[in-house]
C-alpha cells in the first residue's frame, strides 16, 4: 500500500490548540491546491488489564504481563482491527471482532478511547488527512495531527527524499501563517517490530501508537 | 460496392466487407485484413516511405528482423539482436529486471498483477516470488527470442515500464509506459497510462523519446530507450538540475511532482552523475 507518513502538532511553549490552528492548516492544504475529499476517523483505544483476586495480594499484576495494549481501527479498514504492545514491540492484525472477543474473556478491558477525524485532501499523487484527536464523545482537542501519503511508492525507504521535501514544503506554507507552534514527525521504529521496508496497514498501526506517545507527552 | 475515392482509392475499410456473413471471424482476422488494407495503401500513397518493415508485416509477426551490420564505431558494443541488447543492459544495470513475454502472455501477466496488488495485506515477497515461480516452475518455458512482443523493466519500488516491439521479435521499438510497482491490470501496457501523475508524464516524456530515437537511428532505437529509461532510476532521489529541487509546485498543472524529464538528445552512459534531471517546468522540452 503506499507510504503514509504521521505527523502532530508540537505547540510552543505557553500557547494551547485551538481548533483556529486546524482550520489554517486546511486552508494551507487548500493553497497547496488540495481538494476536499470526504471525511476520515482513526481510532485508538487504550486497553488496561484485568486485575483479579486470583493475581495475588492487591491484585496486583505479574510484572511480566503489560500494563497496556493499545488497539487502533484504521477508517478505510472497519474489518480490522490492529492490537499494539509498545513494550514488547508487537503488533497484530485482526478482525474487528477481536475486542470482543478480549471482552469476553476478561483479561484487557479498553479505559480510554481516542478519535482522530477532520478533512482528507487530494493533491495530485498526494493525499493529506487533517484532523484533530479528541476523547470518544467528546470535542475537548487533545491533539492536532497530519497523515501525508504518497500513492506511486510503497517502500518507505525510496519514499524517504519526496517525503521529506513535501515535509519542507507543508512547513514553508504554514509558516506564513505564523502559528504558535509546529507539525513534527517522530520516526517509529519499524524493524523494532518486525516490519519490512514494504508499508502496510501494520506501519500506520505503529506511527499511530507513537503519536500518541507524543501527544501524551506534550500534553504533562 | 465498395467505396472507391475519386482518385481510384479504395476506402481501407473495405476490408469489413470480406467479412461479412464471416461472423466468426476471429479478432486476429480482423485485425490482420485491416493491417493489410492499411499498409497497402501507405504502399500506394507513399511509396517513398520505407518498407523493409512492411515485408516483415506481410511474413506474419515472427522472425528476427534482420538488420545491415553495424560497423564498431568508438568502441560501443555492437548490438545486432534482441537477445545481445537485452543481455548487455542485464549486465549494465543489475538492479532492473528485465522480462520478455508474448502479446497475450503479457496480457495475462499484467491481469495477474491486479489480483496480486489488490490485496492489501500481500507479503512484499509475493511479486517475488510471482516471478521466480515462472522460473522455478518445472517444464516452464521461456519466451523465444522470435515471439518477443513485450518487454517488461522493472525496478523494485521505483517503476516498471512496458515497452511494445512490432513486429514481435524485432528491434523495433513502437510504444512504452510507465507505471508504479504497485499497479496492475488490464491497463498496464505499452499504450496503457498510469493512474499515478508522476508517471503519466514521465510515460508523455517517454513517448516523445521514442519518438526521437526512432527517428535519428532506427537500429539503435530500442537500445537507446532502454538505457535512457534504466537511468530513471533515480527518479525519486535526483534533483533537479536547473531548481536543485526534488519535488516542484507545477503551476500549470497544478501538481507537487518530481523531476520527471530526462534529456533524451545526449545521453549519457548508464548511471552517470552527468545524467541531468529536470521539472516539467524547468526543462527545455516541450510539456
Amino acid at each position: 500500500m503506499p507510504r503514509r507518513r504521521l505527523m502532530h502538532w508540537h505547540p510552543n511553549p505557553g500557547a494551547t490548540l485551538n481548533s483556529q490552528i486546524l482550520a489554517e492548516a486546511c486552508s494551507c492544504a487548500e493553497s497547496l491546491g488540495g481538494t476536499k475529499d470526504g471525511r476520515w476517523k482513526t481510532s485508538i483505544i487504550s486497553c488496561r488489564p484485568i486485575t483479579r483476586d486470583s493475581m495475588g495480594a492487591g491484585g496486583r499484576l505479574p510484572p511480566d504481563v503489560p500494563g497496556e495494549l493499545l488497539g487502533v481501527a484504521l477508517h478505510e479498514h472497519p474489518g480490522l482491527y490492529f492490537s499494539i504492545l509498545r513494550t514488547h514491540r508487537l503488533v497484530l492484525q485482526a478482525d474487528a471482532a477481536f475486542p470482543h472477543v478480549m471482552e469476553k474473556l476478561q483479561s484487557y478491558k479498553a479505559r480510554v478511547s481516542l478519535d482522530f477525524e477532520g478533512f482528507q485532501y487530494q493533491l495530485g499523487d498526494f493525499c493529506l488527512r487533517i484532523g484533530k484527536c479528541a476523547p470518544n464523545n467528546s470535542e475537548t482537542m487533545r491533539g492536532i495531527i497530519m497523515e501525508v501519503e504518497y500513492y506511486p511508492l510503497s517502500s518507505i525507504e525510496k519514499s524517504r527524499a519526496i517525503m521529506v521535501d513535501f515535509f519542507d514544503i507543508w512547513q514553508e506554507t504554514l509558516a506564513k501563517k505564523s502559528l504558535p507552534g509546529r507539525f513534527i514527525h517522530v520516526e517509529s521504529n519499524f524493524s523494532e517490530y518486525g516490519l519490512s521496508d514494504h508499508y502496510s496497514f501494520q506501519h500506520t498501526a505503529v506511527q499511530y501508537a507513537t503519536c500518541l506517545q507524543q501527544l501524551m507527552a506534550v500534553r504533562a | 460496392m465498395p467505396l472507391v475515392c475519386p482518385d481510384g482509392a479504395v476506402v481501407a475499410y473495405a476490408w469489413k466487407r470480406q467479412l461479412a456473413g464471416q461472423a466468426g471471424a476471429s479478432a486476429v482476422d480482423r485485425t490482420r485484413l485491416a493491417l493489410k488494407a492499411f499498409t497497402d495503401q501507405k504502399r500506394r500513397f507513399f511509396p517513398h516511405l520505407e518498407d523493409e518493415v512492411l515485408n516483415h508485416l506481410h511474413d506474419g509477426e515472427s522472425g528476427i528482423a534482420k538488420r545491415p551490420r553495424m560497423p564498431a564505431g568508438n568502441g560501443e558494443l555492437e548490438e545486432k539482436t534482441l537477445s545481445e541488447i537485452l543481455k548487455n543492459l542485464e549486465n549494465e544495470v543489475p538492479n532492473m529486471k528485465i522480462s520478455t513475454y508474448r502479446r497475450l502472455d503479457w496480457s495475462k501477466r499484467a491481469s495477474s498483477l491486479a489480483s496480486l496488488m489488490d490485496d492489501d495485506f500481500v507479503d512484499p515477497s509475493k511479486e517475488l516470488n510471482l516471478q521466480n515461480m515462472g522460473k522455478l516452475r518445472p517444464g516452464s518455458v521461456t519466451t523465444p527470442i522470435d515471439q518477443v512482443a513485450v518487454i517488461e523493466l522493472l525496478v523494485p519500488s521505483i517503476f516498471r515500464v512496458v515497452v511494445s516491439l512490432h513486429p514481435a521479435g524485432s528491434v523495433d521499438p513502437d510504444a512504452v509506459a510507465f507505471f508504479s510497482p504497485t499497479e496492475g491490470g488490464s491497463y498496464l501496457h505499452a499504450r496503457g497510462l498510469s493512474v499515478h501523475h508522476v508517471f503519466k508524464h514521465v510515460t508523455e516524456h517517454a513517448d516523445k523519446a521514442l519518438q526521437y530515437f526512432i527517428s535519428v537511428e532506427p537500429s539503435k532505437a530500442l537500445s537507446m530507450l532502454l538505457r535512457w529509461i534504466a537511468d530513471y532510476q533515480t527518479l525519486f532521489a535526483k534533483l533537479c538540475s536547473k531548481c536543485r529541487r526534488l519535488l516542484l509546485m507545477d503551476k500549470s498543472l497544478a501538481l507537487l511532482l518530481p523531476p520527471v524529464h530526462r534529456p533524451y538528445h545526449q545521453i549519457s552512459s548508464i548511471g552517470s552523475d552527468h545524467q541531468e534531471a529536470y521539472h516539467i517546468g524547468c526543462s527545455s522540452y516541450d510539456a
